[in-house]
């Protein structure tokens, strides 16, 4: 009887202490949980900050006190940039650049990683050797010698000028070659048995099955080429043809500092690029892995 | 059992022939000096276990590998130079390879297209391919909503549209279930009717071949073991491989001892002792170690005492199939199988004896070739 | 598969061509004019003589240069270690979550690191703004009540700029995090659990081994990003004083750019290139080694 008693005894507390560790893990958990929510709203709150502040006339943003919701919501700071600056000018130069860019990026990049990948010619090695070293090399430390080769071939202050030296994508040859590589052979097999040469291969059979790397690529390229500064800012000098991440530095209104406008160029100039992650989240974080995946 | 020896079998010239071909890989001989022929109108089967070289003597008929030394001739012409596209011929792949990204028409009508055809043409002929496979009402869906026979027919619809002098197919049906691989024998064997174009088939499923082909080649490790066609194989096989090979459940073999040879006939010493005589169909003397082949349904039960029998020992296992019976029977000679009626009486641990069918038996020598 | 061996090389050819000319321009041929130049003593545009390593021993010597290697490392030791290991924590919070809720949370952090730079700089600068920016409701009680200039301070700007920089980064660090956490299979916590471990035991012993090859990828990828600082640092500069603050590729560009000395800025980019490929090459060897392990 007593040892029956015992016995129980023994097996109710592992059980019972499993049970109060339950307990506490959900509470723990439920805390991690609490933390990270907050710990996102905080993150996320300079950027709502700032957006607000572009709804605010600003005789309200100079106010004293805090206010989290515009007291009047108004669009005159969006409409004096809109009307004041040059940022029509800005937003085209940075649509065609980022544009060209990409296409551009892609297009070469696909043919490039195909040649290497599906072909055999002298020096591919040599090549892939020469690609895969290739970005080690920082670009910041190349923008001087880019300066003088676009200054020499007549380039500075030109949209051509900017685009040039953002050509430059070895992840993006890297990337494609290692999924055209994955492609079962059978299909260049029986696409060769039907007749097809090279470019017919490239463009309908190994760039239409990799439809997902592409549209990442694409996207990512898209995104750093609009957001660019440094190349930009030296290559171009004249106002008009800033593309829009230079453009918002140079406001200098003659009005004296004006909070809402400074602010209202600025978001006009990441709703482009927010918007398209915000569609686009997935395919932007695959190319964001891709791409770190290359460098591990 | 040389390649040099193939027999050159119908009195026209052959559709494709693969002359004297070697096929290297590096260090490594994979073909030497192999000479094969198909006739035109045939359903040929290049039929062996994994790495016997079928696969490679398709490609090289079909210009996906290349040819080391040695010749390949389609309709006379030598191309064993030119590329693939520019050989007429069409192949279906194992994989099938449909294009994943474009809808079964798109996938038929890609040879088309890329020639440049118009679509009208590309839309016709793919209907018409279409038609005969019943394929008409996916012709919109992509191959990923296709079921896996379906898939298949879209392979050889592929094919098809290219109207090439000879198909060639790479273990096309090793991807499908039993089931569905019954009815794709019969569709394909179907298609060879109707169409008669040449065939080329590589297998490693004899049951294929033999139920496909009107010949039939037996490949081991780069080498042409017999050409025939399938009764051909399966009645007079040339050596010990082609005779393991052919046949389900394979033949029984056990090691007798040759007591005299009297022209067409054999006296042999079976394990065991008993005395036999099996059919001496070469030329050959060699005397010296042989085995003797009989197929499951050549050995017959017997009572233990019936002074036929020639060999005697226990039921191990019995398999009721239905319309026969496999029996398991441990004796002298080692363990042998034994195809009897679907209503044969037999259990398992019963003492049987074993009649031979001695007009059925082959005699094999060292080389395992027939004797 | 057979194929005429002309056909294959004037695809490849046409193929190649285009990618290939780029990156003869605007890469081999820059890379070499950079080093060449490093050894003249041109101007930005125009020939110059050589000089031998006179550049190297002038920048040396050049007090500005070591300020800028200084602030250099000094910002790459803020915003990278805190960067990562936050990303971390962060990785392992978001990582809890589920479904939609775990989208919003995500686009929340990552959104800045889609931010083009100037934004950031707009945004943070009015944070900090002297006069109405909210950060002074925190900082000017611990300045004894009187609004704090952040950006003209200068023991406060760097860590201001890796504060800044680490919002803005943190992004990409923590995609990287959640993908090597969701590597773990799920099976193996199961089994820490009904083996008794607690939370914290489950981190060190199963998480952070695990975690650690990303760690190590991301904490390089972060180290060699930052190393070429120069946008922000750039942009919160302006109107003040601008040496003491200076970095790296902002020296490189003073030198060929504000100075017009195209042979002392191409020699230290040669510099900073070396420093990053040294690191590289270090990172490369250090994840092969990792991942043979």
């Amino acid at each position: 009887m007593s040892a029956t008693v015992q016995r129980l005894e023994v097996t109710a507390s592992p059980a019972a202490a499993r049970l109060a560790r339950l307990n506490r893990l959900d509470t723990v958990g439920l805390l991690i949980t609490l933390v990270t929510l907050v710990g996102a709203i905080i993150w996320a709150f300079p950027l709502y900050w700032g957006l607000v502040t572009t709804f605010k006339h600003e005789y309200e943003i100079v106010r004293p006190g805090f206010q989290p919701w515009p007291e009047h919501f108004t669009f005159e700071n969006y409409v004096h940039v809109l009307l004041q600056t040059k940022i029509g000018y800005w937003y085209i130069n940075s649509l065609i650049t980022s544009v060209a860019v990409t296409v551009l990026v892609v297009i070469m990049a696909a043919s490039a990683g195909y040649a290497i990948s599906q072909l055999d010619f002298p020096g591919r090695r040599f090549f892939w050797w020469m690609i895969l070293g290739s970005f080690m090399v920082p670009i910041p430390a190349l923008i001087v010698t880019h300066f003088i080769v676009i200054s020499q071939l007549g380039l500075i202050n030109t949209l051509a000028g900017v685009v040039g030296p953002q050509l430059i994508a070895p992840v993006t040859v890297i990337i494609y070659k290692q999924f055209f590589d994955s492609v079962p052979k059978d299909f260049r097999e029986a696409a060769a048995m039907d007749g097809a040469n090279d470019f017919q291969l490239l463009f309908r059979i190994y760039l239409p099955m990799n439809w997902g790397v592409t549209t990442a690529l694409a996207i990512i390229t898209f995104i750093g080429a609009w957001n660019l500064f440094l190349w930009p800012f030296l290559a171009v000098s004249s106002e008009d043809k800033m593309n829009i991440t230079v453009g918002i530095t140079q406001v200098h209104d003659n009005y004296g500092i004006s909070y809402g406008r400074d602010l209202a160029v600025a978001m006009l100039a990441a709703l482009p690029v927010a918007v398209v992650y915000l569609i686009f989240q997935r395919r932007v974080t695959q190319a964001i892995m891709l791409s770190a995946g290359i460098k591990g | 059992m040389s390649a040099g020896a193939a027999e050159i079998v119908g009195a026209a010239s052959p559709h494709v022939e693969l002359r004297r071909v070697t096929k290297r890989y590096g260090s490594v001989t994979a073909i030497s000096d192999l000479t094969l022929t198909v006739d035109k109108g045939s359903f040929t089967a290049l039929l062996g276990p994994s790495g016997c070289g079928k696969s490679t003597l398709l490609r090289m008929i079909a210009g996906l590998e290349a040819i080391t030394a040695g010749q390949c001739f389609i309709d006379g012409v030598d191309v064993s130079d030119l590329p693939p596209a520019k050989r007429r011929i069409a192949m279906v792949f194992q994989s099938y390879a449909l294009y994943p990204h474009m809808t079964v028409r798109q996938n038929i009508a890609f040879s088309l297209s890329v020639a440049g055809q118009p679509k009208k043409v590309q839309n016709a002929r793919a209907l018409e391919v279409a038609r005969v496979l019943q394929l008409e009402s996916y012709l919109d869906r992509r191959p990923a909503e296709l079921s896996g026979g379906q898939r298949q027919r879209v392979a050889i619809g592929r094919a098809l549209v290219r109207k090439p002098e000879a198909f060639l197919f790479d273990e096309p049906l090793s991807n499908l279930d039993a089931k569905l691989r019954v009815q794709m024998r019969l569709e394909l064997a179907k298609l060879h009717a109707d169409l008669g174009t040449t065939m080329i088939y590589v297998t490693h499923d004899q049951t294929e071949a033999m139920t496909l082909a009107d010949k039939i080649v037996v490949l081991d490790k780069g080498v042409i073991s017999q050409v025939g066609s399938p009764l051909d194989l399966y009645n007079a096989p040339a050596n010990k491989f082609v005779a393991a090979f052919i046949g389900s459940p394979g033949m029984n073999f056990f090691k007798v001892d040759i007591a005299a040879i009297d022209g067409k006939a054999a006296s042999i010493v079976l394990p065991g002792g008993q005395k036999a005589e099996a059919p001496v169909r070469t030329d050959a003397a060699d005397l010296r170690s042989a085995e003797l082949g009989v197929r499951p349904e050549h050995l017959i039960l017997v009572d233990p005492d019936d002074a036929a029998a020639v060999f005697g020992g226990a039921v191990r296992i019995v398999e009721h199939l239905g319309n026969s019976t496999l029996v398991y029977v441990d004796t002298a000679a080692g363990q042998l199988i034994v195809e009897g009626e679907g209503n044969l009486k037999v259990k398992s641990g019963e003492t049987v004896g074993l009649k031979l069918n001695e007009e059925h038996a082959h005699l094999f020598g060292a080389t395992g070739a027939t004797l | 598969m057979i194929r005429s061996s002309r056909s294959e090389y004037l695809s490849a050819a046409v193929l190649m061509a285009p990618f290939f000319v780029i990156y003869a321009i605007f890469f081999v041929y820059p890379t070499i004019k950079m080093v060449e130049l490093s050894f003249t003593n041109a101007p930005l545009i125009g020939p110059g003589k050589w000089v031998g390593l006179d550049n190297y021993f002038r920048l040396a010597s050049d007090r500005l240069f070591s300020i800028a290697v200084w602030n250099t490392i000094y910002f790459v030791a803020l915003s990278v270690p805190s960067g990562v290991l936050l990303a971390l924590v962060i990785a392992l919070g978001v990582n809890r979550l589920k479904g939609w809720l775990q989208s919003i949370v995500l686009a929340a952090f990552f959104l800045p690191y889609i931010l083009p730079v100037s934004v950031v700089y707009r945004i943070w600068g009015w944070m900090f703004d002297k006069d109405f920016g909210v950060a002074q409701y925190v900082l000017a009680p611990l300045n004894g009540g009187q609004h704090l200039s952040v950006f003209r301070t200068v023991p406060l700007f760097m860590p201001a700029v890796a504060f800044i920089t680490v919002w803005w980064c943190l992004g990409f660090s923590l995609l990287l995090f959640i993908a090597g956490l969701r590597n773990i299979s799920s099976e193996i916590y199961e089994a820490a659990e009904l083996d008794g471990a607690g939370r914290w035991l489950q981190f060190q012993r199963i998480t952070w081994p695990l975690i650690w090859p990303v760690t190590v990828l991301v904490f390089t990828i972060q180290l060699i990003l930052q190393l070429k600082i120069f946008d922000q640092v750039y942009l919160f500069t302006q109107g003040s004083r601008v040496d003491v603050n200076m970095v790296m590729v902002f020296y490189i560009l003073r030198q060929a750019f504000q100075l017009n000395k195209g042979g002392l800025g191409a020699a230290s980019a040669v510099v900073l290139f070396l420093v990053i490929v040294v690191l590289s090459v270090l990172q490369f060897q250090l994840l092969r080694a990792r991942g043979q392990k």
